[in-house]
């Protein structure tokens, strides 16, 4: 479980992250969202010992990281795929961290078998692609068997084939009862991952809770065999709505009152449902913009 | 239908389900244990090979010079250790240095400090692995020069002479060390390999060019050179407090300087 209560960093005059708070339970995979420079690389950077915050705390099973005596054994964390020695052949990255970690050379050959690297393994990382180069990452962050995933960007370069396989990964993870956190612009490859989302903005929190009900807001799509009747009795069941081009509409409103609305008004329902699409994708322009515009 | 479930089965599967091993309990990691991993990592990149190669085809090259323009009488073992250890003094201090700037350059820090958050201890094992590399190479060094000399006797006829060899040995050893002790602060310090050995090698040749004109005399208390000169030659000169200062100047406090930079550089 991870903990950050009223983290903050300042550098100089500028407040990088302001007063962030929120907590990452056992069995979920948390998604951690924001633009570029809203302060999401700083906080995964604070939470894993590597900047001291200004003030605040995070904690990880109940410790701070660098009170943790082998972080690798209780967390796997990959801040950056590509801040790997090209020098060093995949096969001997992994083991150098196995050796610290104290876990046996099997388990090396066990994660690159589990990453789809065993064919890779004695090339040098200067010669792997991106793709190649996050496989070696989660491997990594894998190796001591840790509770807990701190992962930036990990779908990042992957291909759509390393994407899904990643899915999987991390819900079977969490699914043991593993805690992960996660950062992507994929949003898109996020909510099909994650059970909850955390947003910042401009350095704050601006949406902390699980998906479904963040996503709720973003309303009904409904069609009808005859738009304008269903229109009219909607308005009149007080509903919010908006006509999309096609005849169909996007209501403020959870799919049973709309349907019971058009039952009530006799209407022929050809469609019903949660509003989806670029549902996440308007969220977070709907959180991120006006906090990147006062800015 | 046969084939088709052959083929499914038997194409070799891109990623194979995670197999939970019982791993063995966790442990605190061994300052013995970060020591050893830092001198792994020293040798197991392309460049550091290359380096160590250098240095030892270089002591193999002076040797070879040496053995090729013999003086008259016996041969000496100083004159071996000499030319093959330029080498070393020369290249030797770049691993130091790169011990220190690569884990920034090459952006492993990252891994690193988030593997060993005890940052001053990693530091502290990269200083200690470094010594244990310089007496490891200049070990292969001072074989090559005791076979260089056991040659040129064989060759002249004259008896080789190994006058005071465990002096030249006890000098030679700790002048290398203090180089690479030396480039590692540097490397500590300067987080860039570029500048930081463009720093190593010029400012205290720039001090010993410039330091004698300025300050005459005085320039002594900072001469590192000087310092290194008189710790080879086991000799001090009556200098001893010109050459600790020197030493804690050049040495000592860019190592505190270090190790402090970099247990608060932000790791990026």
């Amino acid at each position: 479980m991870i903990t950050v209560e009223n983290l903050t960093k300042r550098y100089g005059s500028t407040t990088a992250v302001h007063d962030v708070s929120f907590t990452v339970q056992p069995g979920s995979i948390t998604g951690f969202l924001g633009p570029n420079g809203a302060g999401k690389s700083t906080t995964l950077r604070m939470l894993t010992g590597l900047t001291p915050p200004t003030s605040g705390t995070a904690t990880i099973t109940g410790k701070r990281y660098a009170d943790l005596p082998n972080p690798g054994r209780v967390v796997g964390v990959m801040l950056d795929a590509a801040a790997q020695h090209p020098g060093r052949t995949g096969r001997e990255t992994l083991l150098l961290n196995a050796s610290l970690l104290g876990v046996p050379k099997g388990r090396v050959e066990e994660m690159l078998a589990a990453v789809g690297l065993s064919h890779a393994a004695k090339r040098r990382v200067g010669q792997y692609s991106l793709g190649m180069r996050q496989r070696l990452g989660i491997a990594s962050a894998l190796l001591g068997d840790p509770a807990v995933l701190i992962l930036d960007e990990p779908a990042n370069g992957m291909d759509p084939e390393g994407i899904r396989w990643m899915r999987g990964l991390l819900q079977d993870f969490a699914s043991r009862g593993g805690t992960v956190i996660l950062s992507s612009h994929l949003l898109g490859e996020v909510q099909a991952t994650v059970d909850r989302l955390v947003v910042i903005g401009g350095g704050r929190i601006v949406a902390n809770g699980s998906l479904d009900e963040l996503l709720a807001g973003s309303g009904t799509f409904v069609r009808g065999l005859d738009p304008i009747g269903l229109d009219q009795a909607l308005t009149a069941a007080g509903l919010n709505l908006e006509p999309l081009p096609d005849g169909a509409l996007r209501v403020d409103g959870t799919a049973e009152r709309v349907g019971r609305a058009a039952a009530a008004a006799g209407q022929i329902l050809l469609e019903l449902r949660q509003s989806d699409g670029a549902g996440l994708e308007d969220l977070f322009f709907q959180l991120t913009t006006p906090v990147a515009e006062a800015a | 239908m046969t084939t088709v479930t052959d083929i499914a089965t038997s194409a070799p599967a891109k990623h194979r389900a995670e197999v939970a091993t019982a791993l063995p309990p966790a442990r605190g990691q061994t300052f013995l244990k970060l020591v050893a991993l830092e001198l792994r990592k020293a040798v197991n990149t392309r460049s550091g090979r290359v380096l160590i190669a250098a240095i030892l085809l270089l002591a193999v090259i002076a040797i070879g010079w040496q053995l090729t323009h013999l003086p008259q009488g016996p041969a000496g073992f100083d004159g071996f250790l000499g030319a093959a250890s330029t080498s070393v003094l020369l290249l030797l201090p770049v691993i130091g240095v790169m011990a220190m700037t690569s884990e920034w350059t090459q952006r492993t820090a990252l891994t690193t400090f988030t593997l060993s958050p005890r940052r001053v201890r990693v530091q502290l094992a990269k200083f200690v692995s470094a010594i244990v590399l310089s007496v490891v190479v200049m070990s292969v060094v001072v074989a090559l020069a005791f076979a260089g000399t056991a040659l040129a006797g064989a060759v002249t006829g004259h008896p080789a002479s190994y006058v005071a060899v465990g002096g030249q040995l006890a000098g030679a050893y700790l002048t290398v060390a203090l180089n690479v002790v030396m480039g590692a602060a540097f490397g500590a310090v300067i987080a860039q390999t570029a500048v930081a050995l463009l720093v190593y090698f010029i400012a205290p040749t720039a001090w010993s060019l410039a330091g004698p004109r300025l300050f005459k005399d005085n320039a002594n208390w900072l001469d590192v050179f000087g310092a290194f000169g008189r710790i080879a030659e086991r000799d001090l000169h009556g200098m001893l407090p010109e050459t600790l200062t020197s030493i804690g100047v050049w040495i000592v406090l860019p190592t505190i300087v270090g190790l402090w930079a970099s247990s608060r550089r932000e790791v990026k």
